[in-house]
């Protein structure tokens, strides 16, 4: 693997413990998913594997090399795009970008082209020469672009999506794949579970700095299996119905009610959320299958 | 070319790139500082003697070299650690003290015309022949290195804005109480005694000494203290930018 994390555990001075016998592994081509919530211990995973943070016990190696010992060696062999706005005052788009890749080893022509391939990709180019105050999402994509003129063997991408809009999310999630398919791993944290699920081969979910499930979004979706859910959107004003005994939980949040049920209740279900669309109860309604993000609700309230 | 020094060099275009929109208004207000260090000071004194002109003038660029690496550089290191653009540089495959010089060199280089406007206007206002020998050009190397590396160090080691204070506190005490316009023996002792082991009289010792010849006192030593002061800023400086957390 390229990147083998064993048992590693982080304990801060003041005791908090930020990771707790964390063991991961990524290997080349792969986009790797980091999921939790805040404070479940992801940026000091990061850290460490970045070689600025010291774990408490524990190994962690990038091709074999032992980067507690020697974290030269993972900062050549990271690029890395913070969760915080990278501070680029001063510089252009495409100033930043390409001194980015030369600090990175990248000689000047290579360096130009990749940069001027991924300012158009992320149709940066109107602000790509221009000495202005860049916009959240446009300097989170300049941050990316940082990171990818010239990859790491392993590209961690901290939030990259955060205030990006949707068209240009949609590009920079296809040039995550083709960094992946080039051959680098992609460290990958997010909280976005929806759209990492399109993304990543395989993730960890983090809770309280634990490894609380990892696999394939397939693997951890099986104990799910058989499990539809039922989204409700209630029309404005209107309360939560009584839920029929088909529907096993149920959340809600704002206007949206989830709730999960099995396969063999769908024609019940469906009678049900007709009802109460005629009734005017229900905006509107879907069933499917289960989401990762089901999966991450259950494993979070199951850490509680 | 060295990884370093390639290294080296990208870290110093891109603070020249980040900077290159202020760098006239840092120009001019390194010309005023010193224009005021030679004209502003010396109407302190009703009647100067050819011994206080000798201070005055040669203490200008020694000044203007101080506060600037003493002042400048740990306000902006510290402005750095604040927005996070030091922790983002330190992720970067480049060696632990490339960015430290990057930062530093950008700072002397933006202080020299400031510094020889100083000479020249120095001679001119008290009239007399500056006689620049072989170590000048080291000799401020050393100084304006031993200013900017302690003011690169004091920002590494306290937090940013207890480094701010400290930059204000330090330029007090640069510009009022320390004998690089005037003697040493016009201090009481015990300022005096405290400037015995602070690099601020020695460093004003060299340039004098490297631009007029004359010295007050021994060159070798001042050479030494500055050179160890250097050291220990750089060595602080180091031992910072490889701490792990």
């Amino acid at each position: 693997m390229l990147l083998q994390i064993d048992h590693l555990t982080k304990i801060y001075r003041n005791g908090t413990r930020a990771n707790d016998d964390v063991s991961l592994a990524v290997d080349a081509g792969e986009v790797f998913g980091l999921l939790g919530p805040n404070g479940a211990g992801k940026t000091t995973l990061v850290g460490q594997v970045l070689g600025s943070l010291v774990p408490s016990s524990g190994t962690l190696t990038i091709e074999g090399v032992d980067v507690v010992a020697r974290p030269s060696y993972a900062r050549a062999a990271c690029s890395y795009q913070p969760q915080t706005s990278v501070p680029i005052d001063g510089l252009t788009p495409r100033e930043a970008i390409e001194i980015a890749g030369r600090i990175r080893g990248g000689d000047r022509e290579t360096v130009r082209r990749r940069g001027a391939g991924l300012i158009e990709a992320l149709d940066l180019g109107e602000w790509a020469s221009k000495l202005v105050p860049l916009s959240g999402g446009v300097a989170r994509l300049v941050a990316f672009c940082m990171a990818a003129v010239v990859p790491g063997r392993i590209v961690v991408l901290d939030e990259p999506t955060n205030d990006v809009d949707p068209l240009r999310r949609k590009l920079l999630w296809e040039l995550v794949r083709a960094l992946a398919d080039g051959g680098s791993a992609v460290l990958l944290v997010t909280h976005n579970v929806l759209e990492a699920e399109r993304c990543v081969d395989r993730l960890a979910i983090l809770g309280s700095g634990r490894v609380l499930a990892s696999g394939t979004a397939a693997s951890l979706k099986t104990p799910l299996g058989g499990m539809l859910r039922l989204q409700l959107v209630l029309e404005p004003g209107a309360s939560m119905p009584e839920h029929p005994t088909f529907l096993r939980q149920h959340s809600v949040a704002g206007r949206r009610v989830v709730g999960e049920m099995v396969a063999g209740d769908a024609s019940s279900a469906i009678a049900w959320a007709t009802g109460l669309r005629e009734r005017r109860v229900v905006e509107e309604f879907s069933i499917g299958p289960a989401t990762l993000e089901d999966v991450y609700v259950k494993e979070m309230a199951e850490a509680r | 070319m060295s990884v370093a020094l390639r290294s080296y060099g990208l870290l110093f275009r891109w603070q020249l790139l980040r900077m290159r929109r202020q760098i006239p208004l840092l120009v001019v207000i390194q010309l005023a500082l010193a224009l005021g260090v030679v004209y502003g000071l010396a109407f302190l004194l009703p009647n100067i003697d050819s011994r206080s002109a000798l201070f005055l003038a040669t203490g200008a660029p020694t000044l203007t070299l101080l506060l600037l690496g003493l002042t400048a550089v740990p306000q902006e290191v510290s402005q750095a650690k604040l927005s996070g653009r030091q922790a983002y540089l330190e992720t970067f495959p480049v060696p632990r003290l490339a960015g430290p010089a990057a930062e530093v060199s950008f700072w002397l280089v933006v202080q020299l015309p400031g510094t020889f406007l100083a000479l020249l206007v120095a001679a001119a206002r008290f009239d007399f022949a500056l006689r620049p020998n072989a170590a000048v050009v080291p000799a401020f190397v050393l100084v304006a290195l031993c200013g900017a590396t302690l003011g690169y160090a004091i920002a590494m080691v306290a937090r940013p804005e207890t480094a701010q204070q400290i930059a204000s506190f330090i330029s007090i005490g640069i510009l009022l109480f320390s004998p690089i316009n005037f003697p040493i023996d016009r201090l009481p002792g015990f300022l005096a005694a405290i400037h015995r082991v602070l690099p601020i009289t020695y460093m004003a010792d060299l340039t004098r000494w490297s631009l007029t010849g004359h010295a007050e006192e021994n060159v070798a030593l001042a050479f030494a203290v500055v050179l160890a002061w250097c050291a220990a800023g750089i060595a602080i400086s180091w031992r910072v930018a490889v701490r792990r957390g």
